[in-house]
C-alpha cells in the first residue's frame, strides 16, 4: 500500500472521528427496556449450578448477608448482581435453541471485557484507585477476572506467596528477570508485585505505589533516602538508573558490573578513567578496582554521605 | 458467510445486548421478594486447616537460605494454616505461613462487612548473603571493630603476619522483620476512613568499605533500622466521584551513628582508627488529595492527584576526623537541618469519543526541591590528611514533569489500532545538563481474527535531547570534557514489541510468545556509554489435559549488550569496554489431582543460565577478555498428597536446588589477596541442597460430605 493511499486512509479516519464526535449524542428520554430476572434468584441459579467451585463464593466477602452492600444482602440482586438477569438464562427452551447465555467473566468469554469490568465497577468503581480508567490494564482490555477468582475462599493474587504467579501469567518477561541471579524475593514466594506496583492502575509512572520510583523503593530501604549531606546525583533522582529491581545477573541487582558502571560516568584523571582489564584478576596483580567490591572497596557510601569528610562518599 | 457461524454470532450478539441490558437493568426495580436463598450455603461457625510438617536440609546455604529461611543443615519444624469464623456478618480471617521458620508469615483480619475492618500482620525475611566470609575484627563494643590482639600493622597484606591466625568465621546476614496494624471504618456508604501503621525492622551484619586513601578493608559491621510508617485516608464517594485525602509518614531511624574501625594498615600517626557516617535518622511527611469524577458524555472520566511532601534530615554530623593530631576548621554547622519539599501532581482525562474509540490525556509533574543550605566544609581525607581544598555541599534538585497523548480505535471487530505521543522535560540544579527533553512516539496493533488468536504488535521511538552539556560545569568535577552521562547524553530510542497468544484448536492448549526489542544510541557520546540494546523473548504453553491435570512448559532469552568508552589520558577515547548479558530459563511441570480419587502429584522443575561477558580493549593494553560470569539455577520441587478423607491428607514434598556462579570479584580472593585490601574472602556461590519434607493436613469445621477445594 503506497504512502498516499495510507495518507488517505488516516485523513478519512480522522475526519469521520472529529464528524462522529461532533454529532454523536444521547438519545435523550429514551425508554429503558426491561428484562427479566430470574423466579427466586440464587435458589434459581442453584438448583442447575450447585457445585462446589459455585458454592465457594458463599465462604467469601461477596456472600454476607447482613451486609447491604454485598451481592447476597437483602434486597440485592444475588447472583445476577454481576452475571446480569437471568431469567431468559433460567427459563425452558425450546428444543434446538440455544440457552441464552448470562455474563461470564474473563478475557476468553464471550462477554466484552469492558461489559465484564462493568459489572465488577458498579461497586468498587470507587476502590480501585484513581488510576484505572485509561491505565496499562484498562487500555489493554484485561478482565477484573483475570486476576481475581470471586468464587475462591482465598483469592491466589490477594496472597502475598501466591500473586505474583497470577501477575506472570501475563508479565512473562518480568517472571523471567525474577529468575536471575540476584533479584527480590518472589521465586521464594516472599514478596508480591502489589508491593511497587499497583495493579488496578496510578497515576504515577509504571503505576507505583507511591508518588514516585524513588519513594516507592524507600517504603522498604529507607536508610537510602537521606537527605545527605553529600548526594550522589543519580540515586536522588532515580534509583532504576544503577539497579534493575526485577532481577540482575550481577550482585545488589546492578545493571551492570562495577568498575564499568561506575566509569560509563566517571572520567576524573587518575584511577577512574583507568581502563580495568583482566590482569588485575586474581590470578594476575589482584587489583583492588576489580576486586572484591570493586569502587566499593573504598568508596562505601555510593548512596549519599552525611559525613562532614564525605564528599567522595568514602566516609 | 457460513451459515454454521450465524448461531454463534446471535450469542455474541446476545451477549453483548445483556451485559449492556444489565447496566440498563441495575436502574430498574426488581421484586426480590421471594429470593429467600434457601439452597445459599452461608458460612456460619468456623472453618480451618492446618499442616505440620517435619522438613530435613542436607547442607548450609547462604544463597537457599536467603529469604526461605532454610539455611543450616538439619532438620526443621514447620507449621501452616489458615481459618476463617464468621457469625452473623462478622467475619475472622487467619492465615500462618512457615511458623516455624525465620521466613515467618502471620495475619489476622476481620471485620463487620460494610462497618468496619481491621488487619494485623507480621512478616519475617531473613537475608543470607556468605556463609564463607571470615574476618580479623572483633567487636566488642556496638560498632567499634577493633583488631585482635597480638596483630602486626604492614603496608601492605602480604605483611600481615598474624592474619591466618586472626581470621574468623563471619557470616554476613541479617533479618527483616515487619509488623503491620490497620483498620477502616465506614460510617455510611459514601464516608472511608482508613488507617494504617507498618513497622520495618531490619538488624544484622553487612559489608562496609572502610577506607584509608590508598588502603582499604572490608568491614563486618552491624547494623539495626526501624521504619515506622503511617498511612492515614479519608475518602469521600459520590454517585459520579470520589476525592480522597491521605497523609502519609515515614520515619527512618539508625540506632548508630557512626561505624568505628581500628586500621589494620601501616598509618599515618592519628589514623590508627576511621569511622563512617551511618545512614542518618530522617523523616518524610506526605500530604495528598486525589479525586476522580466521571461525566456522562462520551463516557468521560478526569481524574486528579495532587501531593505535596517534606523529607527532612537533622542527625549531629561526626567531626571531620578521628585524628587528633589534625588541625582542621570548626564544621560550618552542628547538623545539617536538611529539608526537601516535594510537589507531585497528577491529572489524566479519559474518554470514549464515539463507539471504538478512546483518548486519554495525562499529565504528570515531579518536583524535588532541596533546600538544603550550603556551606563551605574542609575535607579531611582518610583521616590521614587536610585536603587543602573547600567543598561546597550540593544540594540536587529537579523538575520532571510529562504530556502523554494516547488512544485507541477499533478500526473491525477484530482489529485495533492505537498510537500514543509522550513528551518529558527535566530541569535539573547543579548538573551538567540543566534542561532535557524527550518525546517518545508508539503505534500498536491488535489483531484478534477469533477469539482463540490475539496478536499485539507496538513500536515506537523516542529522542532525548539537551539544552547543553555544560563542559565548564563538568571541568569542575574534574570530569573529561568529552565525558557524557548516559543520564543525561542525547540519545535515540527504538523499540518493539510483539505478543501472541493462541489456543490451540479444541484442546485447552494455550501459548504465549513475548518478544522485546529496544535499541539505544547515544550518537553525541564519545566517553560514556555509546550505545545498548535489550533483546527478550519468552514462550509458555498450558495445556489443561483433563479437568484434574495439567502441564506446562515455559521459557525465556535475553540479551544484553552496551558499549562504552573512557580515556586513560585525559583526551580523546582510548579504551573501549562491551557489556554483553545473556539469560536462559526454561520450565515445566505437571500438575495432577485425584489420581485414583486420593492422590494429588505435582512437579515443577526450573533452570536458569545467565552468562555475563565483559571485553575491554585499550591502546595500553590490547584486547582484554575476562572470564565469563556465569550463574547456574536447576531447581526440582515434587509434592505428593494423599487425601485420606476430606478432612485429614499427608504431604510429601522433596525440593531440591543447585545454584553455581563464577565470579572474577571473587573467585580466589581471600583476605590477603589484594595487597591494598583487606577482604572478608567471600567464595562465588556454589550450592546444593535437598530439602525432603513429611507433613499432615488437617481440615475443621468442614461437613464430612463437603467435597475438597
Amino acid at each position: 500500500m503506497g504512502q498516499r493511499s495510507i495518507s488517505r486512509i488516516i485523513a478519512a479516519l480522522l475526519l469521520g472521528s472529529v464528524i462522529l464526535s461532533v454529532t454523536k449524542a444521547q438519545a435523550p428520554g429514551s425508554p429503558e427496556p426491561e428484562v427479566s430476572y430470574s423466579k427466586k434468584g440464587a435458589d434459581t441459579c442453584l438448583t442447575c449450578h450447585g457445585v462446589p467451585a459455585v458454592h465457594a463464593i458463599f465462604r467469601t466477602k461477596h456472600a454476607v448477608p447482613s451486609d447491604p452492600h454485598s451481592p447476597f444482602g437483602l434486597g440485592q440482586l444475588q447472583c445476577e448482581a454481576c452475571h446480569g438477569p437471568g431469567g431468559a438464562h433460567a427459563s425452558r427452551v425450546r428444543r434446538g435453541q440455544e440457552r441464552p447465555p448470562v455474563i461470564k467473566f474473563g478475557s476468553d468469554e464471550e462477554t466484552p471485557v469492558r461489559s465484564q469490568n462493568a459489572m465488577c465497577l458498579g461497586c468498587h468503581d470507587a476502590d480501585i484507585s484513581f488510576g484505572w480508567h485509561g491505565g496499562s490494564h484498562d487500555n489493554g482490555d484485561v478482565a477484573c477476572a483475570d486476576c481475581h477468582n470471586i468464587h475462591a475462599p482465598r483469592d491466589a493474587v490477594l496472597q502475598i506467596s501466591t500473586q505474583p504467579e497470577v501477575c506472570f501469567d501475563c508479565h512473562q518477561l518480568q517472571r523471567s528477570e525474577t529468575l536471575k541471579a540476584f533479584s527480590h524475593p518472589f521465586f521464594e514466594d516472599k514478596m508480591a508485585c502489589a508491593e511497587c506496583h499497583s495493579p488496578h492502575g496510578e497515576s504515577t509512572t509504571s503505576q507505583f505505589v507511591r508518588q514516585t520510583l524513588n519513594d516507592t523503593c524507600f517504603e522498604c530501604h529507607a536508610e537510602k533516602r537521606g537527605p545527605y549531606l553529600w548526594e550522589h546525583a543519580p540515586v536522588s533522582e532515580d534509583c532504576g538508573l544503577c539497579h534493575a529491581p526485577h532481577g540482575s545477573n550481577h550482585p545488589g541487582m546492578l545493571t551492570s558490573r562495577a568498575p564499568l558502571l561506575c566509569q560509563s560516568c566517571h572520567s576524573q584523571s587518575g584511577h577512574p578513567s583507568i581502563a580495568q582489564d583482566a590482569d588485575g584478576l586474581s590470578t594476575g596483580v589482584p587489583s583492588q578496582y576489580l576486586l572484591g567490591q570493586s569502587c566499593l572497596n573504598c568508596h562505601e557510601q555510593v548512596h549519599g554521605s552525611n559525613h562532614p569528610s564525605g564528599s567522595k562518599l568514602m566516609r | 458467510m457460513n451459515a454454521s457461524k450465524v448461531p454463534n454470532i446471535v450469542s455474541i450478539v446476545a451477549l453483548v445486548v445483556s451485559a449492556t441490558m444489565a447496566s440498563v437493568a441495575h436502574s430498574q426495580v426488581v421484586d426480590t421478594s421471594e429470593w429467600a436463598c434457601n439452597f445459599c450455603p452461608f458460612e456460619s461457625g468456623q472453618r480451618s486447616d492446618f499442616s505440620v510438617g517435619v522438613s530435613t536440609v542436607s547442607d548450609s546455604s547462604a544463597y537457599f537460605g536467603d529469604a526461605t529461611g532454610y539455611s543450616e543443615e538439619g532438620a526443621y519444624a514447620n507449621v501452616d494454616g489458615s481459618g476463617s469464623y464468621t457469625n452473623d456478618g462478622h467475619r475472622l480471617n487467619w492465615q500462618i505461613e512457615d511458623l516455624g521458620l525465620d521466613s515467618r508469615y502471620a495475619e489476622l483480619s476481620g471485620a463487620l462487612q460494610g462497618t468496619f475492618g481491621y488487619n494485623v500482620a507480621f512478616r519475617q525475611i531473613p537475608q543470607h548473603r556468605f556463609f564463607t566470609t571470615e574476618s580479623i575484627f572483633r567487636q566488642s563494643v556496638a560498632n567499634s571493630l577493633s583488631l585482635p590482639a597480638g596483630w602486626v600493622r604492614a603496608p601492605d597484606t602480604s605483611g600481615f603476619t598474624e592474619l591466618n591466625t586472626s581470621l574468623a568465621r563471619t557470616n554476613i546476614e541479617s533479618d527483616r522483620t515487619m509488623l503491620e496494624v490497620g483498620g477502616r471504618y465506614m460510617p455510611s456508604s459514601r464516608f472511608r476512613f482508613s488507617v494504617n501503621y507498618r513497622r520495618h525492622e531490619r538488624d544484622g551484619l553487612d559489608i562496609y568499605g572502610g577506607s584509608y586513601f590508598t588502603q582499604s578493608s572490608l568491614l563486618p559491621g552491624t547494623f539495626d533500622y526501624v521504619t515506622d510508617v503511617v498511612d492515614f485516608g479519608i475518602r469521600y464517594s459520590g454517585n459520579n466521584g470520589s476525592v480522597s485525602l491521605r497523609y502519609y509518614m515515614s520515619d527512618f531511624d539508625n540506632s548508630d551513628a557512626r561505624l568505628e574501625w581500628e586500621n589494620p594498615f601501616t598509618s599515618s600517626p592519628g589514623a590508627e582508627t576511621a569511622a563512617l557516617a551511618r545512614p542518618p535518622d530522617n523523616s518524610f511527611q506526605q500530604l495528598s488529595l486525589s479525586g476522580r469524577y466521571r461525566f456522562t458524555q462520551y463516557h468521560a472520566v478526569a481524574a486528579f492527584s495532587a501531593a505535596l511532601g517534606r523529607m527532612e534530615q537533622d542527625e549531629s554530623f561526626l567531626p571531620y576526623t578521628t585524628n587528633a593530631n589534625l588541625t582542621v576548621s570548626q564544621l560550618p554547622r552542628s547538623s545539617l537541618d536538611a529539608q526537601i519539599d516535594t510537589i507531585n501532581l497528577a491529572t489524566t482525562l479519559t474518554a470514549k469519543l464515539f463507539d471504538g474509540a478512546r483518548i486519554k490525556l495525562a499529565y504528570r509533574y515531579n518536583e524535588r526541591d532541596n533546600r538544603t543550605a550550603q556551606d563551605i566544609w574542609t575535607r579531611v581525607i582518610a583521616d590521614s590528611f587536610v585536603s587543602g581544598e573547600s567543598e561546597t555541599n550540593i544540594p540536587y534538585s529537579f523538575e520532571r514533569s510529562t504530556l502523554n497523548l494516547s488512544g485507541h480505535y477499533d478500526l473491525f471487530d477484530t482489529v485495533r489500532v492505537s498510537g500514543g505521543y509522550d513528551r518529558k522535560t527535566i530541569d535539573r540544579d547543579f548538573q551538567e545538563v540543566a534542561e532535557q527533553t524527550e518525546d517518545s512516539g508508539w503505534g500498536s496493533l491488535r489483531w484478534r481474527p477469533y477469539k482463540a488468536l490475539q496478536v499485539n504488535f507496538k513500536a515506537g521511538a523516542s529522542e532525548r535531547d539537551i539544552d547543553r552539556y555544560n563542559e565548564a560545569f563538568a571541568a569542575t568535577l574534574g570530569q573529561n570534557p568529552l565525558m557524557r552521562k548516559y543520564n543525561l547524553a542525547y540519545r535515540y530510542r527504538r523499540f518493539g514489541e510483539l505478543t501472541i497468544a493462541a489456543a490451540l484448536g479444541e484442546a485447552p492448549i494455550s501459548l504465549t510468545i513475548n518478544a522485546l526489542y529496544a535499541d539505544d544510541d547515544y550518537t553525541q557520546s564519545q566517553l560514556g556509554i555509546t550505545a545498548a540494546d535489550d533483546l527478550r523473548v519468552t514462550a509458555d504453553m498450558s495445556w489443561a489435559l483433563s479437568d484434574n491435570s495439567s502441564v506446562y512448559v515455559s521459557g525465556g532469552y535475553e540479551n544484553m549488550e552496551s558499549e562504552q568508552f573512557g580515556s586513560e589520558l585525559f583526551a580523546f577515547p582510548d579504551w573501549r569496554a562491551s557489556n554483553n548479558d545473556r539469560f536462559y530459563t526454561a520450565g515445566t511441570g505437571f500438575n495432577v489431582r485425584q489420581i485414583g480419587g486420593k492422590f494429588d502429584l505435582r512437579m515443577d522443575y526450573t533452570r536458569s543460565d545467565g552468562t555475563s561477558e565483559i571485553d575491554v580493549a585499550s591502546a595500553a593494553g590490547g584486547l582484554s577478555r575476562f572470564p565469563n560470569l556465569e550463574s547456574t539455577l536447576d531447581y526440582l520441587r515434587v509434592r505428593l498428597s494423599y487425601h485420606r478423607s476430606n478432612r485429614l491428607e499427608f504431604l510429601i514434598n522433596l525440593r531440591y536446588q543447585r545454584f553455581k556462579a563464577t565470579d572474577w570479584a571473587l573467585a580466589g580472593v581471600e583476605a590477603g589477596t589484594i595487597p591494598v585490601v583487606l577482604t572478608l574472602g567471600a567464595d562465588p556461590y556454589d550450592d546444593e541442597i535437598l530439602i525432603f519434607g513429611l507433613g499432615v493436613r488437617y481440615r475443621m469445621g468442614v461437613p464430612a460430605t463437603a467435597q475438597s477445594e
